[in-house]
């Protein structure tokens, strides 16, 4: 300020001066002329670089600010460094809102920033999958235009804390959701939306488990119980007549025993804590011993063949034996009379391959990726009949995967199934020690 | 939105709240049909009493929708695209409101076919696809509306014939197992109320569609097109 009141005096004195000395030289008119002339020239220089200033605010952007001599340049450089300032600040504010859009971008869960009119402001990725929203394109629309499920306008209008709203978005079978609605601000909202899809099945999975269990096991006790029943009443039971129930009910507690050795089976082999015992075994004795035990079940009614190469296998032999054991027994179970099965023991690609093939009544394709399942039965009343428990791919399943074998099962209705267990390289060898 | 001369903040919230109240409804219908679907597949009776309480809640929307709309034109005088919004809005809702009905409908007849003893039809699966497409008409159509998006309803409009194809086909089927034992007749003419009724549902989401067009450009494509050589050999709506 006091830069540009000294400038303008010293310019008056000057003009001052010229005017004088002009004045000297010319007389009073010639004098006067160039004061008029130096305080116009003055004013047209202001006016110059008032003129480049109202033109650079008008477009500031990428110009740069005009050179202008005395107090005018230094109030442009002032300009120009808050200008600068101003701008490197705001880079600094877009870098730092990128920053938390992207952290938000990233965030798993859905996120909605609603106004106060639950006009949709921002929504991340998530939440557009989750709840068909459109991003830019839905800003500014009502949520509860677009998420039109039953209980959600009431739900997001209260936005009570720690309430949530466990919904499944219409028309999606695949997708759990769970909602909780936020206030924040001056009357802002955040809705957030979890996929509880795994923990939804999670749950169903136990809740179904406990009923198919308490379930498997209820028949064979109704029917010991039915048959316990009848004897009681009779007075005078006559030992001859007794026998067939008795019969019937000792195969049935035999059949809840097998049920109950698997689950336990089952839960030791499911349970982490418990480390596998490693041991190297030779393939042959342990496919010829499966082998032998298929043969006593299927007592001559099917011809039963190994084609074993000679290699071991390093493991726990208890596990592995239950679920070759099973793999075979199913085979046995669901081969019809005079039907062949095979047992291989082949390496491919390093890896050991066991394999069971039979020539049973196979398994139609939708029932395959569900084989695995815990009592998951293609035809309920027939697998009860052959005597099997419902749990023994379960348990081919988590024997193999302590193992860090898979399972993969091919199989035509009709014509028969192969079921092989792929062990990975460094669990064998390919020569037998001994044998 | 560009108004024309109307230009208060409360006549704005009353347009919005009518197409709000009429979306909202619009998922209320949707969840009905959603469930009167899988009453037809499961048979589970206690969602079909579920499905007969929404219709009271449905029925209540369209009377309250109904009310807001014709104060809105009795006391604002709408012109131009609010007029178009309240007279679109207030068609869509006669066209939810029947499809409830249909909803409905569906339940009851999945109540005879699932209580009926004697030979099933295996048409549950086609049944199911059909009534799923229905649904995802009506859903998009919900989704157009709230948008105000044209486009999408035009896409809308011209995928109806896939329902009417599903249709045709399920009644081809139908008349096969009608024909091998007449046993089956009681079930298959109500399958053939339930195909109906699921076809019916996508000729009221593309009503809806095409009001969506009426409100944003103003022209009527109701009965155009398409639709006019689809009336020749069908029965049409």
């Amino acid at each position: 300020m006091t830069s540009a009141w000294t400038i303008f005096l010293l310019r008056m004195i000057a003009i001052a001066l010229l005017a004088l000395i002009g004045g000297a030289l010319f007389g009073l008119t010639g004098g006067l002329a160039l004061a008029c002339a130096g305080l116009l020239l003055v004013v047209m220089s202001h006016v110059a670089n008032l003129s480049r200033l109202q033109a650079w605010l008008k477009q500031p952007e990428g110009k740069s600010l005009p050179d202008a001599w005395g107090a005018w340049g230094d109030a442009f450089i002032a300009l120009h460094r808050l200008r600068r300032d101003e701008e490197m600040q705001r880079e600094r504010i877009v870098a730092d809102f990128e920053v938390f859009s992207q952290a938000a971008e990233a965030y798993p869960d859905g996120l909605v920033f609603l106004d106060a009119d639950d006009r949709i402001l921002w929504c991340n990725r998530a939440a557009e999958s989750q709840l068909g929203l459109h991003g830019e394109a839905d800003k500014g629309l009502l949520i509860v235009n677009l998420v039109r499920l039953p209980r959600f306008a009431e739900f997001i209008a209260n936005a009570r804390p720690g309430e949530s709203l466990q919904c499944r978005p219409l028309g999606r079978k695949d997708l759990d959701l769970s909602l909780e609605a936020l206030r924040f601000g001056k009357d802002r909202k955040l809705l957030i939306s979890f996929d509880v899809t795994q923990i939804e099945r999670a749950a169903t999975v136990r809740r179904d488990f406990v009923a198919n269990v308490s379930h498997e096991l209820r028949t064979p006790l109704t029917v010991i119980a039915g048959f316990l029943e009848h004897m009681l009443s009779e007075p005078d039971p006559d030992p001859a007549a007794s026998r067939q129930p008795l019969e019937i009910m000792d195969g049935q507690a035999r059949r809840m025993l097998s049920l109950v050795d698997d689950l336990l089976v089952l839960s030791r082999l499911e349970s982490e804590g418990h480390a596998l015992r490693e041991e190297t075994m030779d393939v042959r004795d342990l496919v010829f011993d499966v082998a032998d035990e298929a043969r006593r079940l299927s007592a001559g009614r099917h011809s039963i063949t190994c084609e074993v190469q000679p290699g071991q296998l390093k493991g726990s032999r208890e596990e592995l034996r239950s679920a070759f054991s099973n793999l075979v027994t199913n085979a046995v179970r669901y081969t019809p009379e005079g039907g062949r099965i095979v047992l291989r023991w082949a390496l491919r690609e390093g890896k050991g391959v066991f394999s069971v093939e039979d020539s049973g009544i196979g398994i139609a394709e939708e029932h395959l990726p569900r084989m695995t399942e815990r009592f998951y039965r293609v035809d309920r009343g027939r697998s009860r009949e052959t005597g099997g428990t419902g749990l023994g791919l379960s348990i081919v399943k988590h024997a193999l995967l302590r193992h860090q074998a898979n399972l993969e099962i091919d199989s035509e209705l009709g014509v028969g199934s192969t079921f092989r267990a792929y062990f990975p390289a460094w669990r064998v060898t390919p020569k037998g020690g001994a044998t | 939105m560009p108004h024309s001369e109307h230009f208060s903040k409360q006549y704005d919230s009353d347009l919005e709240d009518v197409r709000s109240r009429v979306l909202q409804m619009g998922g209320v219908v949707e969840a009905q049909i959603l469930a009167a679907i899988e009453c037809f597949s499961s048979g589970d009776t206690e969602r079909m009493t579920e499905v007969t309480d929404t219709e009271l809640r449905v029925n209540a929307y369209e009377v309250d929708i109904d009310d807001l709309c014709v104060h809105i034109v009795a006391r604002r005088q709408p012109a131009a695209r609010d007029l178009r919004l309240i007279m679109g809005v207030s068609k869509a809702v006669t066209d939810l409101e029947r499809m409830g009905d249909e909803a409905e409908k569906i339940t009851r007849m999945a109540r005879l076919i699932h209580e009926r003893k004697g030979p099933q039809i295996p048409l549950q699966a086609e049944v199911r696809r059909s009534g799923d497409l229905a649904v995802a008409q009506l859903r998009r159509a919900l989704d157009a509306m709230a948008r105000l998006d044209p486009d999408e309803a035009e896409r809308i409009i011209s995928e109806d014939a896939l329902i009417d194809t599903e249709f045709r086909g399920i009644l081809r089927q139908l008349i096969t197992f009608m024909m091998e034992d007449p046993r089956t007749i009681s079930t298959a003419l109500e399958i053939i109320w339930v195909a109906k009724a699921i076809e019916r549902i996508g000729d009221h989401a593309k009503n809806i569609a095409e009001q969506v067009i009426y409100i944003v450009r103003g022209t009527d494509v109701r009965h155009t097109g398409k639709e006019r050589r689809r009336s020749a050999t069908d029965e049409g709506a």
